[in-house]
């Protein structure tokens, strides 16, 4: 079915989309792991930044501690002292923190406990202090080492907590690094793929947008087609059904509903349906066709009579097919003819032909017969004449004698008549037995018949080689006579008759106006006079039965002897045309097939 | 007065020839009634002279001789068809030297005898021999024309017709027939 | 010519014809015995007859009742002591197919019935010569065709 249109976008587009999706994702997962990793530095930030800020408190609190320390130590007064208190628990405070944040490092935890162990070392070098800077306990060298020793452990906490400072930035920076390396590429790669992805989408877009336009235009066709053929089925008389056989379900067209008396859509047609409207005669016979199509996939044509709901019997011609579609379900499609109007006429015909076959074979044999009976009485009246003539004539009086030579004379006309009729209708009735036969002997056979009136006119008969062909011989012989014959009877009284025959092989594509143009093979053979000829304008009716050109006293005839050659040719299968200029001659052509 | 006479025709008959006979001085021996031999042949002129002798006592000699001579006439035609090299001889100067007769008095006995003429009787046995090479010897009527010395085939194809009635073709086709049908 | 008259006999349902065949014979040179039988089957009783004396030439008209021409020609063809009898066919037709029809089942010559009385004794004088010929100067008789019009 050709007219439906092929697709072929969709599977394209089904490929276009799948990438796009994917492209998409893969974008939407890329995003996903930028935020996570801005999570992660700014997290990273966060924890260097508190880590400092730990280690500054830390600081601090040493700091604290260190002028609470002093400040005691010169004043002796014991509120300087609470800042000293507080910072040792702010300094474990923050030491916890900072044990906690760098849990995940092992090198700033070593740093830490490093760190811990200055302060450690800081805050017992305070108390040492304390110690020799009480008045009861006053050492002053001693004091001056411890605070000297401070001095260098508070460098060295300093020095430690910067270290770790350091050692976070490092470590952070390197993280950002990392990351605006990753953030920097992203952007680009990711526009790129969104623009891929949208051309793609565009693309498919417009395919679908002219996919759609095309459908249009064949969802147009399709209906005016569906309408034509709904029309040309109700013109046609015909009607087609399809039997989904998966589904066991069936549709008729429209018109199958009219062809059976309804209006479209009157009923649901099931598989026995269409059997209830087929004539008795031949529901068996259809039934059987109908099974027979599943195995033999094709039905020929069967012929049935139909029943229609007012009891009006129309003849149906049907054929259906089988057929297995994309999805590989069985569908059976069939259509239905109604041929009542041409079966009718055909029976018609048939008895016209029979009738015409009929009187054609009487009138045959009643030619037959009333000229082959007609033989016998008027051959005994020419015997019976000859007779008479022959012995009594001396007495008989001149009028009697004169009344027996125009008996004599016609009598003689009337044989030849009937002698042609008998030929013409011999050439007719006798069995066709076509037999291999040398033209030349049957033209030399037809010569020898016309020796005597050849030979009495002088004429000369020139022949170049005939073929051999399979016909019938003696009817080609007596065509051969007859047309030879013509050719003598209508010769010039004062010039001698010549005649030439000529041969010669020809295709029937060549003359088209004669021949069918099989492309067969034909022998034209020709026969030209220098006779009398005729007037033109008679080259048709000279060959039919009982024309003449001439009357009959001049020169005698029945006018059956060119029929009778039209009548040879056609048995041969051939053609035969004559032409001819009034005074100089006639060409008589002959076309027989090889 | 009247006389009853028997006599034996035969008797008188035979004693009558024998007198006119021997008036010829010719020497003979009776066969039987109304057949004799004579012991040498006559010449025509002979045969002639005897025939208007005995016929004003109506005797007529039966023309067994000239039946003979017809019969002499149609071997000698055979003979002459059938010889295979023919065309040095003229029918009639073969046939007035064969038989040493004149043509034109073997064509008078002949055709008094017959009925036809040594003519048509020549060509009734070329024509038959012609029938005989073509259904015996299969041969093509160009052969036979050739050698039965005819100037064409159309010719003898013309005289085969004229003497039967049938065409060559026609003929061999139902001589063909016939024999298969007494298959 | 011949010592003994020609027997012929002719079969021929129709009088005229019958009158005219045994005025022609008289005419004709030749001494003959002519016998005349009107039907196929008189003609097949009359050969059938133990010492009957057997026809020269037989005359035999195509169109007759009782027992067609050709019917008579086969049956004669086929009887053994018959069927060496020479046949003239004697007829009206001249068709092609009646004349090869009736020399392929056995005929010797096939006569079309003349319209005139001259060619009749014409064509009688011919078919006896002939036959004669046949008789006396050893022509094949299987060969024996003539066709006369």
């Amino acid at each position: 079915m050709k007219w439906i249109p092929k697709f072929n976008s969709s599977n394209s587009l089904r490929v276009i989309f799948v990438i796009a999706v994917f492209i998409l994702l893969f974008l939407s997962s890329i995003a996903y792991k930028h935020n996570q990793d801005l999570n992660e530095s700014s997290k990273l930030v966060m924890h260097t930044y508190e880590i400092n800020i730990q280690l500054e408190r830390l600081m601090s609190a040493i700091k604290d501690a260190e002028t609470g320390q002093r400040g005691y130590i010169i004043t002796r007064n014991g509120r300087f002292l609470t800042p000293y208190i507080y910072s040792r628990d702010k300094v474990n405070t923050s030491f916890i923190t900072l044990k906690k944040l760098t849990a995940d490092n092992p090198k700033q935890q070593k740093n830490l406990q490093k760190l811990f162990g200055l302060i450690t070392q800081r805050f017992t070098s305070f108390e040492n202090c304390f110690k020799y800077s009480n008045p009861q306990t006053y050492d002053k060298r001693k004091l001056d080492n411890h605070m000297f020793g401070g001095r260098i452990l508070m460098d060295n906490i300093r020095f430690q907590v910067d270290e770790m400072n350091d050692i976070e930035k490092r470590y952070q920076q390197k993280r950002l690094k990392i990351y605006d390396q990753e953030i920097s590429l992203s952007p680009v790669f990711s526009i790129s793929l969104f623009l891929t992805a949208l051309i793609f989408i565009i693309l498919s877009y417009r395919q679908i947008s002219k996919d759609i336009k095309r459908l249009k235009i064949f969802n147009k066709k399709l209906l005016i087609s569906s309408r034509l053929m709904a029309e040309s089925e109700v013109i046609g008389k015909f009607s087609t059904w399809q039997w989904d056989l998966d589904l066991n379900k069936i549709d008729y067209s429209d018109n199958q509903y009219r062809l059976l008396g309804f209006k479209p859509n009157a009923f649901v047609p099931e598989k026995d349906t269409f059997l209830n409207f087929v004539h008795p005669d031949d529901k068996e016979a259809v039934a059987k066709s109908m099974e027979g199509i599943v195995n033999k996939k094709q039905l020929p044509f069967i012929y049935y009579k139909i029943t229609l709901p007012n009891n009006e019997i129309r003849y149906f011609k049907s054929t259906g097919k089988l057929l297995t579609d994309q999805q590989g379900s069985q569908i059976l499609l069939g259509i239905n003819f109604d041929i009542t109007d041409e079966h009718l006429l055909n029976i018609e015909l048939q008895e016209r032909n029979r009738e015409l076959e009929k009187s054609n074979q009487e009138l045959a044999s009643f030619n037959h017969v009333a000229s082959h009976d007609l033989q016998e009485p008027l051959r005994k009246i020419q015997t019976f004449i000859s007779r008479v003539s022959d012995a009594d004539k001396a007495v008989l009086s001149d009028s009697a004698k004169d009344y027996i030579s125009k008996i004599e004379v016609s009598a003689k006309r009337m044989r030849v008549l009937i002698d042609d009729l008998l030929l013409f209708s011999r050439t007719n009735t006798t069995k066709k037995e076509f037999i291999k036969s040398n033209l030349n002997e049957l033209l030399e056979n037809a010569k020898s018949e016309l020796t005597e009136i050849i030979d009495e006119k002088k004429a000369t008969i020139t022949v170049s080689k005939l073929p051999k062909l399979d016909v019938i011989p003696y009817q080609i012989e007596q065509l051969f006579i007859n047309l030879i014959g013509n050719s003598l009877k209508y010769s010039k009284p004062d010039i001698r008759p010549e005649i030439d025959i000529v041969t010669e092989k020809v295709s029937s594509k060549d003359y088209p106006d004669l021949l069918e143009p099989n492309s067969k093979k034909f022998y034209k053979i020709t026969f030209s006079d220098n006779g009398m000829g005729f007037d033109s304008q008679f080259k048709e009716t000279i060959f039919i039965l009982f024309q003449r050109l001439h009357s009959k006293t001049d020169y005698p005839g029945t006018g059956i002897g060119l029929a009778i050659c039209k009548k040879i040719v056609e048995n041969h299968k051939g053609h035969i045309t004559a032409d001819s200029i009034l005074g100089k001659g006639s060409v008589f052509t002959v076309f027989l097939p090889e | 007065m009247k006389l009853f006479i028997k006599f034996d025709i035969n008797t008188i008959c035979s004693l009558f020839l024998k007198q006119k006979l021997e008036e010829q001085n010719m020497n003979f021996t009776t066969l039987g009634f109304g057949e004799i031999e004579l012991d040498e042949n006559l010449s025509v002129e002979a045969l002639e002279t005897l025939k208007n002798d005995l016929s004003p006592f109506g005797f007529e000699v039966v023309e067994n001789q000239k039946s003979v001579l017809v019969q002499k006439i149609k071997d000698a035609i055979i003979e002459l068809v059938y010889m295979d090299d023919n065309n040095n001889f003229k029918s009639s100067v073969f046939l007035a030297e064969k038989l040493n007769h004149s043509y034109g008095y073997l064509s008078n006995v002949f055709s008094e005898v017959t009925y036809s003429s040594i003519e048509n009787f020549i060509i009734l046995q070329k024509i038959e021999r012609a029938k005989q090479l073509m259904l015996v010897n299969e041969m093509s009527l160009t052969e036979i024309a050739f050698l039965l010395n005819y100037s064409s085939v159309a010719h003898l194809s013309t005289q085969f017709k004229n003497t039967t009635g049938i065409t060559p073709s026609a003929f061999q086709r139902i001589i063909k027939k016939r024999r298969e049908n007494l298959k | 010519m011949q010592k003994n008259a020609l027997h012929i006999l002719l079969a021929d349902d129709d009088e005229d014809d019958r009158l005219f065949f045994k005025d022609a014979f008289e005419e004709v040179r030749v001494q003959t015995k002519v016998t005349f039988v009107h039907d196929g089957l008189q003609l097949m009783e009359h050969l059938m007859q133990p010492d009957v004396k057997l026809p020269d030439i037989l005359f035999l008209d195509l169109n007759m009742p009782k027992k067609t021409g050709k019917e008579c020609l086969i049956e004669i063809k086929k009887t053994e002591h018959l069927k060496n009898i020479i046949i003239a066919i004697y007829s009206t037709s001249s068709s092609e197919e009646d004349i090869e029809d009736t020399f392929i089942e056995g005929a010797n010559i096939y006569i079309k019935k003349p319209s005139d009385f001259n060619t009749l004794k014409k064509i009688i004088n011919e078919v006896v010569t002939l036959n004669w010929h046949y008789h006396t100067s050893g022509l094949n008789r299987d060969n024996f065709l003539l066709r006369l019009k």
